[in-house]
């Protein structure tokens, strides 16, 4: 009989716990900050996106269509440099006579680069020359840049009898991104952990806010002890980064871009969500006043993130290689690990939370 | 005399300010701050003692089959985005490596890709073995011909650190580059040229040039054969430059995205040193002057919500001061904060005077929209919202054209670019800082008003809704139908800042998909900037809601925004000729150089017909306010792609 009575006063105690909770979530809905929060990040995910195509089509022309870049080759190796320049796929050569002709050309934009050739001391020298302040200039450099680097190799090699070391045969291109891994090692981990340092910040806010507004005063009259609601606001705050990382890897899913391990992504967003609300709450409950927790909690979560990221399991490391699929058994120790520490931060707060004197905030 | 009394009450409310302020943190934060302090260290000792020293995000991420006697063994080895593995085909095929390297024969007589360009007198005898050595197998993904991709840059950077070493430096670098920028003629009207790139030298003026260089490059030619010389612009940099760049620079491990962000721009060198015109050091030092922005407004913003709550900020409404004074009062201190650490910084990263005056409009802009943030938020939650949203917005919105800045003079929309064209010891003309700076300004100005509206008991200590508050700060700046056409010039500022941030953000779509969608977003925003307040002044019941007033105050709205936006094209013609481009794409509706007069009254027209469309809705209610502003949008949607395809 004793039993029953305290199964059903836990689970009255348990559903106390997500009234709180259910109250939180509402409050965020109804001020919209979380639609506010989405666009946000919604915001972030779309101008790395930005970013990472303009960026790629600065440097990488094969990925602009139709890009070809004429350039200018004068001097005493033209036919060296010429060669080089054709290997590429965007870029053709033509030889002048001298200079000024090529100058000319590059004047009236028939050519994009001169490249003034000139062997001494058995080498040959380069002058590249790029327009400026357009937007092709970057273009124009990297590519010559290829250009100028399939000259080295060729002329190294036959010069190999004076090496001591032969350099190593390059293998083909394969036509692969090389910035395939910016949506894995940047995107990817940034959505996981941004809604994450969110949540923490809301459960500051919440907290300190209930305590400034003497809010929390109330409690003394209510059937609800601090811990209660502090569990109940930290569960909703908890929930909701994990949700909104699934969703941003179905919408990556959804754009085509294959996510492996989402269910251990997930786990690593829960893991963290604890570990920061945790330190949220932690703070809020220390350091009482609004302000000074709010920055104490930013800075601390910053640092921790940095300091992780110099463990063998650093976060970002471990979500990158979760979502491209290259986890190994360490990997997943790594999760597992911070579950465990989510644990411990959870146990923590919580000895904290009983010993908090509520009517002395 | 009224003038000081006013800045003496200003005064006084700010040291009021920073003397509350002060006392507000307490022993117990201080030890929270050092436990977490505490902590931190403690991992980062772990994390350092462990001998990683720093885990890259794309630690390992491409699993690389490779024997571990194989000369490229250490290649993938050193990489840090490669792990290697067993060398089995089975496991390619079951995709748990992503690419194999099979590399047959001894380092022999090895060529590049299996062709060789003979050189006459050798021809014949090595072709029979110039076959290639070296088969690299990938999975048939995306992430497979990434590896190899990523893999070719590990070979080429372990190649380049082989030859650092090699004793016989003319045959490990047999080409020596030098870059130069000068601009083409036949672009010449547009751009602004720097003199100092300007002179052209040719080779054989290099070849002089070297022979009178310093003693510097006497020491490292030893050495290091890398002494072609620099820029005329980098004279002074010289000494230091040869003097640590002595060996050739290795390429930055990193083979992805920080290895062309981490490039340092080098002007000569090997060609592994060369780099395009990024100014990514001048780039990461402007970006210094955005960081403690971001403490301050939290700060700012916390001060002005807690005057809303409790109504605690009745105590200074009712003291015999003006809003303006308060408001200011309480900005002040914050402002010279924000002051002092741009200052602290510039001198530390060696900016000048003009570092200050580019970025003290930027805090401006900080300030005054974490101003009207704090005036509409709820609660401190919805602060906490307001203030990463103002700092996200703003921070990429002044960051992303200064990465430009090397490229196109349409950077300068972002004072940032001045930053960073400072750091690098160009000149910038007073009009550039007007251009750069002036919208800054200006829109610091328009929200600093629109917040000090709602700064009245009814909207400080009530929990209207957001928009209702908008509504009502818009209201305030209305007086009579004129005032209208005002507010509609106002918005000017910021309907540019959106149109540039949906430009920016629909960019990744494909182009016949993102110029329609932009065409038509573009168009909506114009249209609420037009109408907005029209709808806001019906609400209050400011003006009679009669078919007639609203026509008039369509008519008005439109009128000022046209002249508005015309202003703002026309300073831009005149005044900087260069950045015609950025006015071309600022104004699609707008005018060229050329247009007739026909052409200028066309946008004028559009103009006042959608805003008259909209007032007419607005003068309703919500619903029909809505319905009208979408005709209104589609008609001047319907407008831009005539004007494109008329252009186009």
């Amino acid at each position: 009989m004793a039993e029953s009575n305290d199964s059903r006063l836990r689970r009255w105690l348990r559903s106390q716990r997500l009234t709180i909770a259910k109250r939180e979530l509402r409050v965020l809905g109804r001020e919209k900050t979380i639609v506010l929060a989405l666009v946000i990040q919604l915001f972030i995910a779309g101008f790395s996106g930005f970013l990472v195509v303009g960026l790629v089509s600065l440097y990488d022309p094969a990925s602009v269509e139709g890009l070809q870049i004429e350039a200018a080759v004068t001097g005493g190796a033209s036919d060296e440099m010429a060669d080089a320049i054709d290997e590429q796929d965007s870029m053709s050569a033509t030889t002048f006579e001298d200079s000024t002709e090529a100058f000319e050309a590059f004047d009236d934009g028939q050519v994009q680069a001169v490249f003034e050739t000139m062997i001494r001391e058995d080498r040959i020298e380069v002058v590249l020359t790029a327009p400026e302040g357009s937007l092709e200039t970057t273009l124009v450099v990297a590519e010559g840049q290829q250009a100028l680097r399939a000259l080295e190799r060729t002329q190294r090699l036959e010069r190999s009898a004076q090496l001591s070391v032969q350099p190593l045969e390059l293998p083909a291109e394969s036509g692969g991104n090389p910035y395939f891994d910016f949506t894995y090692t940047v995107l990817i981990p940034l959505l996981v952990f941004l809604p994450v340092f969110i949540s923490g910040s809301i459960t500051v806010d919440s907290i300190t806010e209930e305590i400034d507004r003497g809010t929390l005063e109330l409690l003394r009259v209510a059937p609800i002890s601090l811990t209660e609601i502090v569990d109940g606001k930290a569960l909703a705050m908890i929930a909701i980064a994990p949700i909104q990382a699934a969703l941003w890897l179905a919408l990556l899913a959804y754009n085509g871009v294959a996510i492996s391990n989402p269910g251990w992504l997930v786990a690593l967003a829960s893991a963290s969500a604890v570990i920061v609300v945790g330190l949220a709450v932690i703070v809020s409950l220390l350091a009482v006043d609004r302000q000074p927790a709010q920055l104490l909690f930013a800075v601390g979560v910053l640092l921790l993130f940095g300091a992780a990221s110099l463990l063998p399991g650093s976060p970002a490391n471990t979500a990158a290689l979760l979502a491209i699929g290259s986890a190994s058994l360490s990997t997943y120790l790594a999760v597992v690990g911070m579950l465990g520490v989510a644990a411990v931060v959870a146990v923590c707060m919580r000895v904290l939370t009983t010993r908090v004197d509520p009517s002395a905030l | 005399m009224k003038l000081r009394r006013r800045l003496r009450y200003i005064w006084r409310i700010a040291r009021w300010e920073t003397s509350h302020t002060s006392t507000s943190i307490d022993r117990r934060t201080l030890a929270t701050g050092l436990g977490i302090l505490v902590i931190v260290g403690l991992i980062a000792t772990v994390g350092l003692a462990t001998g990683l020293g720093g885990v890259s995000p794309s630690q390992d991420i491409y699993r690389v089959g490779v024997d571990s006697d194989s000369d490229y063994y250490p290649v993938v080895e050193s990489h840090t985005a490669l792990a290697a593995h067993e060398p089995d085909e089975a496991k390619l095929e079951a995709g748990e490596i992503d690419a194999l390297v099979i590399d047959s024969g001894q380092q022999a007589a090895q060529t590049q890709d299996g062709e060789l360009e003979l050189t006459a007198g050798e021809s014949g005898e090595i072709e029979l073995e110039s076959v290639s050595r070296l088969t690299v197998l990938h999975t048939p993904t995306e992430k497979g011909t990434a590896a190899v991709s990523t893999f070719r840059i590990a070979v080429e950077q372990y190649n380049d650190r082989l030859m650092a070493l090699e004793e016989n430096q003319t045959a490990a670098y047999p080409v020596i580059v030098q870059l130069q920028y000068l601009p083409q003629q036949a672009l010449d009207g547009q751009f602004e040229t720097d003199p100092a790139v300007d002179d052209v030298e040719d080779v054989d003026g290099d070849a002089d040039e070297d022979a009178d260089d310093d003693e510097a490059v006497d020491d490292d030619e030893a050495d290091v054969p890398v002494d072609a010389d620099e820029d005329a612009e980098d004279d002074e940099g010289v000494d230091d430059d040869e003097a640590d760049g002595a060996g050739p620079e290795l390429a930055d491990e990193e083979a992805s995205l920080a290895d062309r962000l981490f490039g340092t721009g080098a002007a000569s060198g090997s060609p592994a040193e060369i780099s395009p015109p990024f100014p990514f050091s001048s780039l990461l030092l402007a970006f210094v002057f955005l960081i403690p922005m971001n403490f301050i407004i939290q700060a700012y913003g916390g001060s002005i919500l807690n005057e809303r709550i409790n109504r605690r900020g009745e105590l200074l409404l009712v003291a015999p001061l003006s809003r303006v004074d308060i408001v200011a009062g309480k900005t002040l201190p914050y402002l010279a904060v924000a002051t002092a650490a741009i200052t602290a910084i510039s001198l530390a990263v060696g900016g000048g005077l003009l570092s200050v005056l580019a970025v003290v409009p930027i805090a401006l802009a900080f300030l005054t929209a974490t101003f009207v943030g704090a005036m509409f938020a709820r609660s401190f939650k919805e602060l906490t919202f307001v203030t990463v949203t103002i700092s996200v917005l703003l921070t990429t919105y002044v960051f992303v054209p200064a990465i430009f800045t090397n490229v196109t003079p349409i950077a300068l929309i972002s004072p940032l670019t001045l930053v960073v064209m400072d750091l690098q010891g160009e000149a910038i003309g007073i009009g550039a800082y007007v251009f750069s700076t002036a919208p800054f300004y200006l829109g610091s100005a328009i929200l600093f008003v629109l917040g000090l509206g709602v700064y009245r008991e009814e909207d400080m200590f009530t929990q209207k809704p957001v928009p209702l508050k908008f509504l009502d700060a818009l209201d305030s700046r209305l007086y009579g139908p004129k005032s209208v056409a005002v507010v509609s010039g106002l918005m000017i500022p910021f309907v540019f800042v959106a149109e540039l941030l949906a430009i920016a953000v629909l960019f990744v779509l494909p182009i016949e998909v993102s110029i329609p969608i932009i065409l038509v977003v573009i168009a909506a925003i114009e249209e609420v900037a037009k109408s907005i307040h029209v709808y806001a002044g019906f609400e209050s019941d400011r003006f009679d809601r009669s078919g007639r007033t609203a026509v008039m105050l369509g008519a008005l709205s439109g009128v000022g925004f046209f002249v508005a936006e015309k202003f703002t094209a026309i300073t831009q013609l005149v005044g900087l000729p260069e950045l015609a481009l950025g006015q071309a794409v600022l104004a699609p509706a707008g005018v060229t150089p050329t247009a007739t007069l026909a052409l200028l009254a066309a946008p004028l027209v559009l103009h006042v017909v959608t805003a008259g469309i909209s007032a007419l809705g607005a003068k309703r209610n919500l619903r029909w306010y809505l319905i009208a502003l979408v005709v209104a949008t589609l008609v001047h949607a319907g407008y831009n792609f005539a004007v494109v395809s008329f252009y186009g």
